[in-house]
């Protein structure tokens, strides 16, 4: 066993330490610190644009990158919650709890190597799992049929709920609107073209990347200007590893010993569940560290143990996130749903088999992110005054440069003008959205996993002879199917029993 | 004329004097190329173009730069639309595959199959018929009677896709029925049959050799003319009885009105380029049968598997008659 990680693990960093590996490893690392530096434009929207600058790379080199940058948007995320109370995206929002108020206390140093150090560990201990767990879990997903597929999806469309925010009704919307986005296209069963309109470019259905860009790199945008952001006067912060203030104290590594392990235990398992990840990792992560500590009156005041917690979560849960990904071809979040659209573009089809026809690339993927997180620690200390400076550049300026990306990015998926109007339209959309509480990452999610459910429903009820038994029929299936009905039929239950406990109470009166 | 094959520059300049005469000889190769590929880097069309170009990169059988491009989107039709419409241009190249020959059928495409100037065949891409190595089924012909007996399931890539006509072909000459269950792409066809829940799949050669060398899945029957070079065991349909076959054209076109010694001289080309080591090494990573045929041979080639597509279309009723 441990010989064969071994072997697996060399293989990898044959590929992953080889110079233009490195060398891509590094720009991709760096590229996205800077993507989670940017308030709005995450993960999702960074890979999306950046995916076209890959496309003379060889795929394995090309997916090292993109992956760089969607784990290395952890880091930087988290600077912009700490300097100024902004989080770069969603998995970060956390993280603002008690690392703003550290750097109003003038410990922004020491919090901002501390989230380092704790991204580092929660995204090596979720890489370890990876390493340990990927190949029991390509067996085990060997045994997925359509009809598991299905049930793991409608899983994952549930989880979706977490992510809508606090209004579900809106939430619902947003993911109805990816639904009927992924209609368009070629009907599984006859094979006939629904919605395409004649245009031989929609019959491949319309591919999502555009619409990430358009939702969440536009949308936010254009919302961000609505806000007025544009003529606010750039912040002006100065920092300076020189300094002792700039280190954590012994106090705060002794007290968050415990904290790393549990926020990185609680983000992996997170991050592996489809459709739950780093944020609800993260948001997890800290309440259970409020839960465990004897003093939690200190939380939300600029406690150490609040900012290292989610930052553990949040990096361990973007490994974990690559579980569902590489072994099922599951995206868990709207980052890695476009890191599989890039996976597809290059011919990967992430699956079951993904670890047995291209080891190459799982393992170099793999071992690419044990460089990655180190290569991360380093820059994130060192370069904090660096990334710092991105600050102050205005953001009137940041904004021609976004849309030439988001423009560029799109047009060249297909060197097409129909992904760029979807594109235009989605990017309007976007910002209705974001303006109206709607939740673009349901709506994009919605549209990845709303195809493949359809087509696993199907193709379940095609062999069934239309009957549904292979639901209950197969044992794992059957687990799944249990799995599901909790979830639906438990908050039901609550929400019926409750109302009659308060009634009962207020008779007992 | 050219009696032995050697790959340096001179000889194949030599040749195309030799073939084509003083006159275009002198000029023909003479600019830029430009090789279209109609789909996304990484796919089945994207590996077998490129290795093409590096071939004639690597034995200097092309004097000029080759530009290589990926036009993709719309199952082929945006990026062989291009190309039907440089008609007269002789630098322009493109590869062939199964929608080549489907998507202008399905779609609404201003462009078919003979639009184009056929050049060659090189190598065919043919479907295995596989299960699992552990069901009692064990030949085509327990597979026919158990189909016979009761209701069989078979899965294969795509809803109106060459899986789906290889698989109503073969039940039409078995005279038997089945349920077919179309599959998105290679990884969840085969899980669907390793998993227990399809009887068998339709399914390309590179996507299940893995799992055949494994000794997991056990192939039945080859959808080719010849048996295949990869599988020698494996039986074809029609040496089992089974009168059709079926595969997808690997090969290479041009766009409409070329001069007839351009499409000598790339003939000639082709039939180098397929000589190479490395081409041989391509057709034996992903498994497809090398056996090429020419200019107006591979025309034909093309009716007639546009022909058998069209049919199982209607049939399924996924296009009108």
């Amino acid at each position: 066993m441990l010989g064969e990680i071994a072997s697996n693990l060399s293989l990898g960093l044959s590929v992953a330490a080889s110079p233009e590996g490195f060398l891509f490893l590094v720009l991709g690392a760096f590229l996205g610190m800077i993507v989670g530096l940017f308030p709005g434009f995450g993960p999702a929207a960074g890979i999306a644009v950046l995916i076209p600058m890959t496309f003379g790379l060889q795929p394995t080199i090309a997916i090292i990158m993109l992956a760089g940058i969607y784990y290395g948007s952890m880091y930087g995320g988290t600077i912009t919650s700490i300097l100024i109370n902004t989080p770069g995206e969603s998995a970060t929002v956390a993280s603002t709890i008690d690392g703003y108020p550290l750097a109003q206390k003038g410990r922004a140093g020491p919090a901002l190597v501390m989230q380092a150090i704790a991204s580092f560990f929660g995204g090596t201990v979720g890489v370890i799992l990876i390493t340990a767990l990927a190949p029991s879990l390509a067996d085990f997903a060997a045994s997925f049929g359509p009809s598991e597929y299905f049930l793991i999806i409608a899983v994952g469309l549930l989880m979706l709920t977490t992510m809508m925010g606090d209004n579900k009704f809106k939430g619902f919307i947003s993911a109805l609107i990816g639904f009927a986005i992924g209609t368009v296209g070629v009907d599984v069963m006859s094979g006939q073209q629904r919605y395409t309109f004649g245009s031989p470019e929609l019959i491949g259905g319309v591919y999502f990347v555009a619409v990430a860009i358009g939702l969440f790199g536009i949308g936010e945008l254009l919302h961000c200007i609505f806000n007025g952001q544009h003529r606010q006067p750039a912040k002006r912060l100065r920092i300076s590893f020189r300094d002792k203030e700039f280190w954590p104290s012994r106090q705060d590594y002794y007290e968050s010993r415990f904290t790393f392990w549990r926020g990185s235990a609680i983000g992996f398992i997170a991050g592996v569940l489809p459709g739950s990840g780093a944020t609800l990792g993260s948001i997890i992560g800290y309440s259970v560290e409020k839960k465990v500590a004897k003093d939690p009156e200190k939380f939300g005041k600029g406690e150490m143990r609040g900012l290292v917690a989610p930052e553990a979560a949040n990096n361990a849960a973007s490994a974990g996130a690559m579980v569902p990904l590489l072994s099922l071809g599951i995206p868990g979040s709207g980052a890695t749903a476009v890191l599989l659209g890039a996976f597809l573009m290059w011919g990967l089809q992430p699956g079951p088999l993904l670890i047995v026809n291209d080891p190459e690339f799982v393992w170099g993927l793999i071992a690419s992110m044990y460089l990655g997180n180190m290569i991360l620690i380093a820059m994130s200390i060192f370069a904090i005054p660096l990334f710092v400076k991105f600050l102050d550049i205005p953001y009137v300026n940041v904004v021609p440069v976004i849309v030439l990306l988001c423009v560029v990015g799109a047009f060249a998926i297909n060197a097409s003008i129909v992904e760029t109007w979807i594109l235009v339209g989605s990017g309007l959309l976007g910002f209705a959205m974001k303006r109206y509480g709607y939740s673009p990452a349901a709506t994009v999610l919605a549209l990845v996993l709303g195809s493949m459910a359809e087509e696993t429903f199907l193709q379940t009820y095609i062999i069934s002879q239309g009957t549904m038994s292979l639901f209950w029929e197969r044992p794992v299936s059957l687990v799944l199917s249990v799995i599901l009905l909790t979830i639906v039929l438990v908050p039901a239950a609550l929400a019926v029993m409750r109302p009659r406990k308060a009634q009962a109470a207020g008779e007992a009166r | 004329m050219i009696t032995r094959r050697t790959f340096s520059a001179l000889a194949v300049a030599t040749a195309v004097c030799a073939l084509a005469g003083p006159a275009t000889a002198a000029d023909y190769p003479s600019e830029r190329l430009t090789y279209t590929i109609a789909f996304g880097p990484g796919g089945g069309n994207d590996r077998m173009s490129r290795t093409v170009v590096d071939i004639l990169r690597k034995y200097d059988l092309y004097a000029g730069d080759i530009v290589v491009e990926n036009r993709e989107g719309g199952s082929g039709a945006v990026g062989f639309s291009y190309v039907s419409q440089q008609a007269g241009d002789p630098y322009r190249l493109t590869s062939t595959s199964g929608n080549f020959i489907g998507t202008p059928l399905v779609a609404d495409t201003d462009w078919t199959y003979a639009d184009f100037t056929p050049i060659g065949l090189l190598a065919s891409d043919a479907m295995l018929l596989v299960v699992r190595a552990d069901s009692d089924v064990t030949d085509v012909d327990a597979f026919v009677e158990a189909a016979k007996a009761g209701r069989v399931t078979i899965a294969g890539s795509g809803s109106a896709g060459p899986e789906r006509v290889t698989a109503a072909l073969f039940a039409k000459a078995a005279g038997i029925e089945f349920e077919y269950v179309p599959i998105g792409s290679g990884g969840e066809l085969v899980t669907a049959l390793t998993s227990g829940s399809v009887d068998a799949v339709v399914a390309n050669p590179s996507e299940v050799a893995g799992q055949l060398d494994a000794g997991t899945l056990e192939a039945l029957a080859f959808s080719d003319n010849a048996r295949s070079t990869n599988n020698p065991d494996v039986p074809t349909f029609k040496e089992l009885g089974y009168d059709f076959s079926f595969s997808l054209p690997r090969g290479v076109v041009m766009p409409s009105g070329l001069a007839p010694e351009v499409q000598d001289w790339w003939i000639a080309t082709l039939k180098q380029v397929i000589e190479t080591p490395e081409w041989q090494e391509y057709l034996v990573k992903n498994g497809m049968s090398g056996n090429p045929i020419w200019g107006a041979e591979f025309a034909a080639y093309l009716e007639e598997t546009s022909a058998q597509y069209r049919a199982v279309l209607v049939e399924i009723g996924a296009i009108e008659g």
